[in-house]
């Protein structure tokens, strides 16, 4: 049997690298496949891809050993140019993959480098296969993040090739893009019978699209799975701190509490398999499910002063776009930011979420109304000035490194105002975020977590009374996001107020105590996790997708709300215990 | 306050990044844009170089007066023609007071004037001439006119990666001053807040220069996927890229224009 790809025994070493990054892989792939690449950071899931398209050994040129056959080219004989009608890839960066200044001429750029008179067919073919339509004459930098994605995509896919390969399509798209770029490859490869290769680490994405799950521990194939049996080895997974979906999770713990309290239940007993999608999910915890009156949720009473620190009258915001038209995007808010606060700002992208918090940091001024931070007026005074009381940190953290080690930009601030015994604090503060070995290391050549660490020690260093954060979370594995969101939640001990611009419902869930949601520019709501995450109609009014565990939690009626795997796991087992007792199963 | 409010909206890096993409792409719908980027090349040779060997006035004015209504047609825009007119202004001015104040009189001005004149003709030529190119054209035009296709490229991809440098630049401009500490008094005519701006900016094409080397990795990996290298040396691709530049009627027309209107500047000299 001939199979689309056929990886034997490949060895991979970078120049100049100190250990090899593929050791001895061999994995096979056939045609109509839509597989998820699973590993952790450094794993080799990239080196991985870029074998089959030719990149390497072609390009990088290392020590390579073995033996991989694409659609039966040799690509040790075959050049990147002729694999490229073979395999497209879109990268994890796919801003710098867009090299034309025009839509159409992007999408239709390997057609015509490659000599085909119909090449701005093809490109109109690729951009109407992905649903980017009508946009032809537009600048690329006119589009959004998600039309660009969808963009390099297009281009990827502009000479028809059978395998496509896509670089972790979530980690930079808010979930709602996420799912309509996997919605397009799903097409792809159902209705055109294309191979999709996706590196992925957000389970819950792989058991809805993938039917195939590869995994890599350093520099090896662990296994091929089908997605189903994959995901169900929760233990395996964990270990190498990649993690199942929550459903999963759910029911792995819940099993594993019941068999340790030796509590008798049929349903795990039997060796049914866990569910990896809500669907499943909803179905197997269900057939435990009996009425339940739904419990009296006990507010605590919030009976606390409530101290103003920013206050934000009838404010306006717009700016001018290239066509020199006005947009506006924020219209008459009015908000009030208390001391201990700690505030999510939730909305889809375009919902004017950093506008609002640019308009603290005085960094942008409002058209109307005005904002007062700690009792001053933003008109009236500088950046530098709010710099003292507020400290905003970008969504891409590479935009704050201006220095060239992690030291000096932490630093820089407390240099810059000649505080006296800077040097201790910057030494503490490094200490806190785990910098401290990596404090002369250039920032920019760090990995995705460590820079966020380090653009979180540089607000915290400022010593701010307000900390402003953008998408703490975003473009990190799932692994790193824990860590960061319990840095997060360490803030609150150093500063009087935290916002943070998100679309993680996760940290949304387990971290705010009080939620803004935003929607073109208005405030739809200002409300707590109850009001927010029980109000469907809301939810579904600004495009948020709660997470999983809640969504399982409200389909099952459970009440109260479950906000984490492990609240569910608690309400879940008592609700399975108290039946129990009731003698329901005996 | 109010004032410098104003002005400083209007020098912001958001507004120069809007200026500086509809100079390039903004206005692709007049006459002169519509022309072969050859009949450009053409016609910005002589006029971009004639002006340093013509003496005579009457036809530099009238040289003049040509590219003034060339530039008119072009729909330059006004910040450019501020600018252009600052630094002609600047330049004049200062060979004027320094004629002056070492003894000369209309005699010595009179030759002033005529290079200014001269500076003008050029710069306004060359204008409307970039004015009237997007860089698409302008990369396509000197591809046909066998310019190597990796500097032709380089051109286009240049200005594609403009909009985002400057956003990046921008960025990190405000890193600096979310972070960094002004000085609590202007100074005289704000001379402390000035130096403290223009350090700023420099400062911030270093970083700049760091994450863009950083990010040129994809885009080299996919330029070689995309099968960019294989076109530069592919006469086949050229002819096909390049099949959409055709000379018509209107540049023939726009050139014997413009030559007539030419040989009748020197027609007029003979009876001045």
């Amino acid at each position: 049997m001939i199979h689309q790809i056929e990886i034997k025994n490949v060895t991979f070493q970078y120049p100049g690298g100190m250990q090899p990054v593929l050791n001895d892989v061999s994995l096979t792939v056939e045609k109509g496949e839509f597989v998820a690449i699973m590993g952790g950071n450094g794993s080799g899931k990239s080196t991985l891809c870029k074998l089959l398209n030719g990149l390497i050994p072609h390009y990088y040129v290392g020590d390579y050993s073995g033996s991989v056959r694409v659609n039966g080219l040799a690509t040790e004989e075959t050049s990147v140019a002729e694999l490229s009608h073979s395999v497209g890839y879109v990268y994890q960066d796919f801003d710098n993959q867009l090299v034309r200044a025009r839509v159409l001429e992007d999408a239709s750029f390997a057609p015509l480098n490659f000599g085909y008179a119909d090449y701005k067919e093809r490109g109109k073919k690729a951009l109407e296969q992905v649903g980017l339509v009508g946009r032809d004459d537009e600048f690329i930098w006119q589009l959004s993040g998600g039309q660009k994605h969808l963009l390099a995509l297009a281009g990827a896919i502009s000479l028809n090739p059978d395998i496509l390969i896509m670089d972790e399509p979530v980690a930079q798209l808010d979930p709602y893009h996420a799912k309509e770029v996997y919605d397009v490859l799903k097409m792809l490869n159902e209705t055109y019978g294309k191979t999709i290769i996706v590196i992925e680490h957000h389970t819950e994405f792989i058991a809805d699209y993938c039917d195939q799950v590869v995994l890599i521990n350093e520099g090896k194939v662990e296994w091929k799975k089908p997605t189903q049996d994959a995901l169900r080895l929760v233990d395996q997974l964990m270990t190498m701190q990649i993690y199942p979906p929550q459903v999963t999770q759910a029911a792995y713990k819940v099993g594993r509490l019941l068999r340790g309290n030796s509590v008798t239940n049929p349903l795990f007993e039997s060796t049914k398999p866990y569910p990896v999608t809500l669907s499943e999910a909803m179905e197997f915890f269900s057939e435990q499910q009996s009425e339940e009156e739904p419990t009296e949720i006990t507010q605590e009473p919030k009976v606390m002063e409530k101290e103003p620190i920013v206050e934000m009258e009838q404010v306006y915001f717009s700016y001018k776009t290239i066509t020199r038209s006005k947009k506006t995007i924020l219209k008459d808010i009015n908000l009030t930011l208390n001391r201990g606060d700690r505030i999510a700002l939730v909305g889809n992208n375009g919902a004017g979420k950093s506008s609002l918090m640019r308009l603290l940091t005085g960094l942008v001024k409002p058209e109307q109304g005005t904002v007062t931070v700690d009792g001053l007026n933003t008109n009236k005074f500088s950046p530098e000035k709010m710099a003292d009381l507020v400290t905003y940190i970008y969504q891409n953290p590479e935009e704050m490194f201006i220095e060239d080690s992690v030291r000096k930009d932490v630093e820089f601030f407390l240099k810059a105002r000649k505080v006296p015994g800077y040097k201790e604090r910057v030494d503490q503060v490094l200490e806190q975020f785990n910098l401290t070995d990596l404090e002369d290391r250039d920032s920019r050549l760090m990995s995705g977590g460590q820079q966020r660490r380090a653009s979180l020690a540089i607000g915290v260093a400022m010593n701010p009374k307000i900390i402003l954060l953008d998408e703490p979370t975003a473009n990190l594995d799932i692994a790193t996001r824990k860590h960061i969101t319990k840095l997060i939640t360490s803030l609150k001990n150093y500063v009087e107020a935290v916002f943070i611009a998100t679309h993680d419902m996760q940290l949304v869930a387990e971290w705010a105590n009080r939620i803004i949601v935003l929607k073109d520019g208005e405030v739809l709501h200002d409300g707590d996790r109850e009001s927010v995450f029980t109000n469907a109609a809301l939810l579904k009014l600004a495009g948020l997708h709660p997470p999983q565990i809640m969504e399982l939690s409200r389909g099952l009626q459970i009440e109260p709300i479950s906000y984490t795997v492990d609240d569910f796991v608690n309400s879940y087992s008592q609700i399975l215990g108290e039946e129990n007792k009731d003698g329901v199963y005996s | 306050m109010e004032y410098t409010r104003k002005l400083t909206d209007k020098l912001s890096v958001e507004q120069a990044k809007i200026e500086l993409l509809n100079t390039a792409y903004g206005n692709d719908q007049t006459f002169l844009a519509k022309l072969d980027p050859r009949t450009l090349f053409i016609w910005y040779l002589f006029f971009g170089l004639a002006p340093w060997f013509i003496h005579n006035d009457t036809v530099l004015i009238g040289l003049f007066a040509f590219m003034v209504l060339t530039t008119i047609m072009a729909k330059v825009s006004p910040l450019i023609i501020f600018i252009l007119c600052l630094g002609l202004l600047g330049q004049g001015g200062y060979l004027l007071i320094a004629a002056l104040f070492f003894g000369g009189g209309i005699s010595t001005i009179m030759p002033l004037v005529m290079l200014t004149l001269k500076l003008s003709i050029i710069s306004l030529a060359s204008i409307t001439v970039f004015c009237s190119m997007d860089p698409e054209k302008l990369s396509d035009g000197l591809l046909k006119i066998g310019v190597p296709g990796q500097v032709a490229f380089s051109i286009s991809y240049g200005y594609r990666m403009l909009p985002s440098l400057l956003e990046e630049y921008h960025h990190i401009f405000l890193s600096f001053r979310l972070r960094g500490k002004a000085p609590e008094k202007h100074g005289f005519l704000y001379i402390r807040s000035i130096i403290y701006f223009i350090k700023i900016a420099m400062l911030s094409f270093y970083p700049l220069l760091l994450s863009t080397a950083k990010r040129s990795r994809t885009t080299v990996e996919a330029l070689e996927t995309k099968g960019s290298f294989y076109a530069f040396n592919n006469p086949k691709v050229k002819a096909i890229k390049l099949a959409h530049l055709i000379y018509g009627p209107r540049d023939y027309i726009f050139l014997a224009l413009s030559l007539t209107y030419v040989i009748s500047l020197f027609g007029l000299t003979r009876f001045y």
